[in-house]
């Protein structure tokens, strides 16, 4: 055991001190988290750009109408001028563009119907269309006022009253109404909130302890390459000392990368608390120790460096797009059996859970797969595994 | 002589149906420097990996420092040094740290292992260069290195596989001057090399090998008075005599 330890503290010593391997196992996951942090990070709902022309520079109708898109969060406002949006619709640099007419506000003032006018290529497009549907929004809103304005002061004439302050009555109720509605609107989400980042933080953590597979399965021939693993059986220490040692280098490299990727994830999107860390570790180490008997068994299998390279990438992107790092698997979908075969599933599955707030009590199914696969692939691995081709 | 340190009795190998090693019985004495000859191919290699408890023999057995080969491979182990003849070494580790590494696989505690690494690099005057890491040595300092860490552990038989091939004067005389006065403290070799003159100089007995089998074997000295003036015939021709001019692999 103890010679076991020194040879798998040896590996893990050069694996820090190779700057390629180094790269793969601390640039790699930045980028990809920088990536998922820049696709996911933000919210996750509708943000769109509204293109307006304004030909009514002074009228007040046309600037209150302004303010009410730039309020909107989910928009964006920017002014262009007539020449310009005809252009670019022109060169379908954009789709849609609100045109305000010169005559806006005069006519609102005579109460006249006013025009707003969409200029749109095609359909104007899907965001087109959003952003469309919220502006008219905006706009039903300040025909809703007008309305109520004009009814109230209709109501009112007569009697005396400072049109002024009829506005300003108005402009409260109005305000109310708008903070108060009669009828609202509430968000009720099942399951927990949907969040892009814990659903497919799992998957890209397990994919990266899975990649220690491809790199457990080449360090062994690697050494092999190099003669040393040779003369490691010259010495004192044993074929099952070596075996053990090599076992021990896959699930140290592979948790030092959950761990480097765990924490990285915590001081990011916070996701963990002190216990749920703890728990997720757990199982990433046993996740570790899955996946440094199948590299073991790889190498067992195919006795070149190319060949277990190759064995062991495919077979991590097999585990991973079965096991739904890159995209959800409905439960209860053909694909969802199918991708019960993965071994990567039942980690992302368990990790999923204890990252959400579930139990370490409900992982029983997967925690038994994953030691199930280790005992049995160490095993087998053992069975087959040669240190020297046609020696030991 | 001295009592046999080595006796093998009809090692035999095959690689997928070729002999690599036919046959190939030969005994070293104690504190013996004992020199395998042979030209590409003969079977050198495949005789240290087996005699290493590397290979498997397919038939044959052999007993160093009086333990079977197939029966006792764990205790030969405690008793062999290697120095491959392909270097062995963890390029991205320190001189120290390789040295100290492989001691501890012979057993040495940590401390032991430090020490004795410390000495072997002393050996090879390569103290200064210890912290260094072995991707940047020169091809003579990683042969040095290769033979310090077949001394770890402190052997009593030592298997050296062409251990000065491509190395500077400066670098061979070390290793010679190494394993002569190693040899004065009883340890025992079994020395392979090309260099006829180096095998002269050197080995107390030598063994010529051709096509997985010995075909001559005797001191140097002995081996040139059988083809003549002992003072004029050079190694080399004995090799040449018995193994012919013809290219091998
Ligand atoms: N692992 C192996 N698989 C197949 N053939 C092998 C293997 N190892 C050695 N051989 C063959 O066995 C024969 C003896 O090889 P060996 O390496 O023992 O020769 P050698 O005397 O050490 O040669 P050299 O002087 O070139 O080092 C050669 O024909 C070689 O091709
Ligand atoms: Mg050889």
């Amino acid at each position: 055991m103890k010679n076991a330890l020194l040879v798998a503290l040896r590996e893990v010593k050069e694996y820090l001190q190779d700057k390629a391997d180094l790269a793969f196992s601390l640039i790699l996951p930045i980028v990809t988290f920088a990536l998922i942090y820049g696709a996911f990070g933000g919210s996750g709902l509708f943000h769109g750009t509204a293109y307006v022309v304004n030909e009514d520079t002074n009228g007040i109708y046309a600037q209150q109408l302004l303010n009410s898109i730039k309020k909107q969060d989910s928009l964006d406002l920017q002014l262009l001028k007539r020449a310009d949006a005809d252009n670019k619709l022109n060169r379908s640099d954009l789709t849609m563009v609100f045109l305000i007419p010169a005559d806006f506000s005069d006519k609102l003032n005579l109460g006249q119907p006013a025009q707003l006018t969409i200029m749109q290529r095609g359909n104007g497009g899907q965001d087109g269309q959003i952003v469309a549907s919220i502006v008219s929004g905006i706009v039903s809103e300040m025909n809703q006022q007008f309305t109520v304005a004009a009814q109230v002061s209709q109501a009112l004439s007569g009697q005396n009253i400072p049109p002024a302050q009829i506005a300003m009555t108005t402009m409260q109720f109005l305000k109310r109404e708008s903070t108060n509605p009669l009828v609202g609107i509430d968000e009720v989400s099942i399951g927990s909130k949907p969040n892009t980042v814990k659903e497919f933080l799992p998957g890209i953590l397990t994919m990266y302890v899975l990649f220690s597979i491809s790199l457990t399965a080449a360090a062994i021939n690697d050494e092999r390459k190099k003669g040393t693993l040779e003369r490691l059986i010259t010495t004192r220490l044993t074929i099952g000392q070596l075996f053990f040692g090599k076992f021990l280098a896959g699930v140290l490299r592979g948790f030092i990368q959950t761990l480097i990727l765990m924490t990285l994830s915590w001081a990011v999107f916070r996701i963990f608390t002190p216990f749920s860390f703890v728990e997720t570790l757990l199982i990433a180490l046993l996740f570790a120790t899955a996946c440094s008997a199948i590299g073991l068994l790889i190498t067992s299998i195919a006795h070149t460096g190319e060949a277990s390279t190759w064995v062991g990438v495919f077979f991590t992107m097999t585990m991973t797009m079965l096991g739904g790092t890159f995209f959800t698997i409905t439960k209860g979908t053909v694909l969802y059996q199918i991708g019960r075969i993965s071994i990567n599933g039942y980690a992302n599955d368990a990790v999923k859970t204890l990252i959400n707030g579930g139990s370490f009590s409900t992982l029983g199914v997967d925690i038994a797969v994953l030691a199930g696969v280790t005992v049995t692939a160490f095993i087998v691995a053992r069975m087959l595994f040669k240190a020297v081709p046609q020696g030991k | 002589m001295a009592e046999n340190f080595l006796a093998a009795q009809d090692l035999q190998k095959s690689f997928n149906g070729n002999k690599a090693v036919a046959g190939v019985s030969f005994t070293i004495g104690k504190g013996e420097i004992f020199g395998l000859l042979g030209p590409n191919g003969a079977g050198k290699t495949t005789t240290i990996r087996i005699l290493s408890t590397v290979l498997d023999a397919d038939a044959g057995d052999a007993t160093i420092g009086g333990f079977s080969l197939r029966k006792n491979p764990a205790e030969v182990r405690s008793l062999i040094g290697v120095c491959p003849q392909d270097l062995a070494l963890y390029e991205e580790l320190s001189a120290l740290d390789n040295l100290i590494f492989f001691g501890r696989m012979e057993g040495l505690d940590g401390k032991e292992a430090r020490s004795q690494a410390m000495v072997n690099l002393a050996l090879m005057e390569l103290t200064e260069r210890a912290k260094g890491k072995i991707a940047k040595f020169s091809g003579g300092m990683k042969r040095r290195i290769n033979l310090a860490i077949a001394l770890m552990g402190n052997p009593k038989l030592l298997f050296l596989d062409e251990p000065t091939v491509g190395i500077d004067p400066q670098s061979r005389n070390k290793i010679f001057e190494t394993i002569l006065n190693l040899r004065d403290k009883g340890l025992t070799v079994l020395y392979t090399t090309h260099y006829m003159e180096e095998a002269d100089r050197i080995c107390d007995r030598v063994a010529i090998m051709d096509g997985g089998k010995i075909v001559a074997m005797d001191t140097p000295l002995r081996l040139r008075s059988q083809i003549g003036d002992p003072d004029k015939v050079t190694l080399e021709d004995v090799f040449l005599k018995l193994t012919g001019r013809s290219l091998r692999d």
